[in-house]
């Protein structure tokens, strides 16, 4: 049986006890309401799929530092020389590695002339050839890949053909197929490059840009003295590939330093090291401030099962059932947490807008607030259910009692 | 009414038996007024809270109007303490953070009636017992004599068939304990059982009924009819507190 109207009168003309509680409830939700929707937002950021076989990918590096090396055939002799090797399924030089860190990225125009041009959005350019599509597992949705013979060896400038991710085609021409459209590397007109193939997903370097969904991949392998490959290989081979492949490259030619060897996966845990940090951290915080809650809860309880001892005796003689005793103190409790959890939903509201405006955070959510006011519930059920029921037990002959 | 046939209560620990109550036997009328006495320690409580309902016993018979009492599950004593009995207690038992009214309110509120019979019996109890003004005034604003009279007024809103007054007076002065009797009286007098369970010689001789408990047992009983003070049958109060103080002197002795 509910007794919402006497116990708010008790709780008001009682309220040192209440309140202290009250206050930690407010403080409670407001923290743990905003820490939850970070924890969300980084977890979110964390599951974010590359569209790569991550397992099975991994990247290195050679620094070719003997000057009659041949800038334009060298890289195609080390890949392959790379590919003969045992568990090798692919490889491809690139100029940046997804999820790494560092990289390339654009922006572009399109259109017919100068005043209809239209701004693209910027995005990340892997500067690769045919083989880069396999290497990393891509899905190829729409269009084609390049072919052997469309691939420039040189700089940037000889870049003339694209493939373009699924969410870059989007952003940039909406509901019309990218296909066939040509885009310009800053105004119209310069260095025309067009699109021939879409894949379903290509991530960026760069984890924390809100366009790591946006890249383009450019028909040129860079000739340079410092080469970035990416591998693809049995995943119980890249362990001795990291070993094999040094070797054999030098023994083609010592001049050379081959370093690197990490793996997509890798890439992932580094790059999203101090977003899972912060979820463990604010994880952690969310426990102990719930923790200590309950805690709280409970001492109250048990506190005013202490103090009322005689009454609740009188209360079991006066007809009232050991359910009645236990409502009683859940509903008690439920109020405190309902108002607290309220006040609190609105401070978590504000304490949100706060973050948004100093750190850039997105809004946050207000079923973050419902959710950690309906948690608190469930946990003050356990907090509060076993002393209630302890107190229900209190005999109703002690109100006979002079002590 | 009430009658209890042998009944017995044993308190057990890993050391001692203690025979609260033995074979104790009564008979209750309804609209009686029935005093209980005797020494500390000689059960009265004991019989109080069992002919409450508020604790078991270990064998015997126990009938309250007419439903035997013995293995009800908690929720049905619970139900019948609630609608059949009110409770009276030494101490008032009031809720300090409730308001008198909130206070008589407790009772009806475990009995389930809608927010608008509450009213009305709250108003007709406190009115009852002189303190509808008081309604929303706490129980440390009133005087003892008033506590009480809530007490009383807690007691009546429910509509009980009995009374259980424990030491109604002991925590009050003469004049208030006067008042608080008068009312006990009126309430008799308008057909309401009552049991008293009282050291005073004074009020238990205002009783109809006078049963004094003494080593968990009946030892004797005192009928007082018409005015008081004239003694129907058997030793009276007065030999029974005489004989409490002798008891006394010797244990001190």
């Amino acid at each position: 049986m509910f007794q919402v109207k006497p116990i708010i009168s008790m709780l008001m003309r009682n309220k040192s006890g209440p309140l202290l509680l009250l206050i930690q409830i407010i403080l409670s939700v407001a923290i743990v309401a905003n820490a939850s929707f970070i924890i969300s937002e980084r977890i979110g950021m964390m599951s974010r799929e590359s569209g790569i076989v991550e397992a099975e990918v991994f990247d290195f590096t050679i620094y070719n530092f003997d000057e009659n090396i041949e800038a334009e055939t060298q890289p195609l002799q080390d890949l392959d020389i790379i590919r003969q090797l045992d568990g090798v399924k692919g490889a491809t030089l690139t100029s940046m590695t997804p999820l790494s860190g560092g990289g390339w990225s654009s922006n572009f125009s399109y259109g017919s002339s100068e005043e209809d041009s239209k701004s693209a959005p910027n995005a990340a350019i892997y500067y690769s050839d045919e083989q880069f599509i396999p290497t990393l597992g891509l899905n190829l949705i729409e269009g084609r890949n390049f072919y052997p013979d469309e691939i420039n060896a040189g700089g940037p400038e000889l870049a003339s053909l694209a493939i373009v991710s699924a969410q870059f085609a989007k952003d940039t021409f909406g509901d019309e197929s990218a296909l066939g459209r040509v885009m310009y590397r800053g105004n119209i007109g310069q260095q025309p490059m067009t699109i021939i193939g879409v894949v379903e997903k290509l991530q960026s370097a760069w984890v924390d840009n809100d366009n790591l969904e946006l890249s383009i991949i450019l028909n040129v392998k860079l000739t340079s003295s410092f080469n970035r490959l990416l591998v693809r290989a049995d995943e119980n081979a890249i362990v001795g590939l990291k070993e094999a492949i040094p070797a054999a490259l030098h023994k083609e030619n010592p001049n050379r330093v081959v370093r690197g060897f990490t793996t997509i996966s890798e890439h992932r845990t580094s790059i999203y090291r101090n977003h899972e940090l912060m979820a463990s951290v604010l994880s952690l915080m969310v426990v102990l401030l719930l923790l200590i809650t309950s805690l709280g809860l409970a001492g109250m309880v048990m506190f005013n099962i202490e103090r009322r001892t005689k009454q609740i005796g009188t209360r079991r003689a006066l007809g009232a059932k050991k359910r009645d005793i236990v409502s009683f103190f859940l509903v008690e409790n439920y109020l405190l947490c309902l108002i607290g959890g309220g006040l609190g939903g609105l401070i978590a509201v504000q304490l949100g807008q706060q973050l948004m405006t100093l750190y850039s955070l997105p809004k946050l959510e207000l079923i973050y607030p419902i959710i950690t006011v309906a948690g608190l519930l469930v946990l003050t059920t356990v907090a509060v259910i076993l002393p209630a029921r302890k107190a229900a037990k209190i005999s109703p002959a002690i109100a006979t009692r002079s002590v | 009414m009430l009658s209890m046939k042998n009944i017995n209560k044993v308190f057990k620990t890993d050391l001692v038996e203690t025979h609260a109550l033995r074979d104790f036997n009564l008979d209750v009328e309804e609209g009686e007024f029935v005093a209980v006495t005797g020494p500390s320690g000689s059960g009265k409580t004991t019989f109080l809270n069992i002919a409450g309902l508020l604790e078991g016993f270990t064998h015997g018979d126990f009938f309250l109007d007419g439903v035997n009492i013995s293995n009800l599950s908690d929720n049905k004593s619970a139900a019948i303490r609630n609608e059949k009995i009110g409770f009276i207690f030494q101490g008032f038992n009031l809720i300090p953070d409730l308001n008198l009214a909130e206070n008589v309110e407790v009772p009806l509120r475990y009995r389930g009636f809608n927010a608008k019979e509450r009213k009305i019996r709250v108003e007709r109890a406190l009115e009852q017992v002189g303190l509808a003004a008081r309604m929303k005034h706490l129980p440390t604003q009133l005087s003892g004599g008033q506590q009480q009279r809530v007490a009383i007024a807690r007691a009546l809103a429910g509509e009980p068939r009995f009374l259980l007054a424990d030491e109604p007076t002991g925590n009050l002065d003469s004049l208030m304990a006067r008042q608080v009797m008068e009312l006990l009286e009126d309430i008799n007098k308008a057909g309401t059982t009552i049991i008293m369970v009282t050291h005073d010689a004074e009020l238990a001789r205002r009783a109809q009924r006078n049963i004094q408990i003494v080593d968990g047992q009946v030892c004797d009983f005192t009928m007082y009819q018409g005015e008081q003070g004239s003694v129907a049958q058997g030793q009276s109060v007065a030999d029974v507190a005489a004989a409490e103080v002798v008891t006394v002197a010797s244990s001190v002795a």
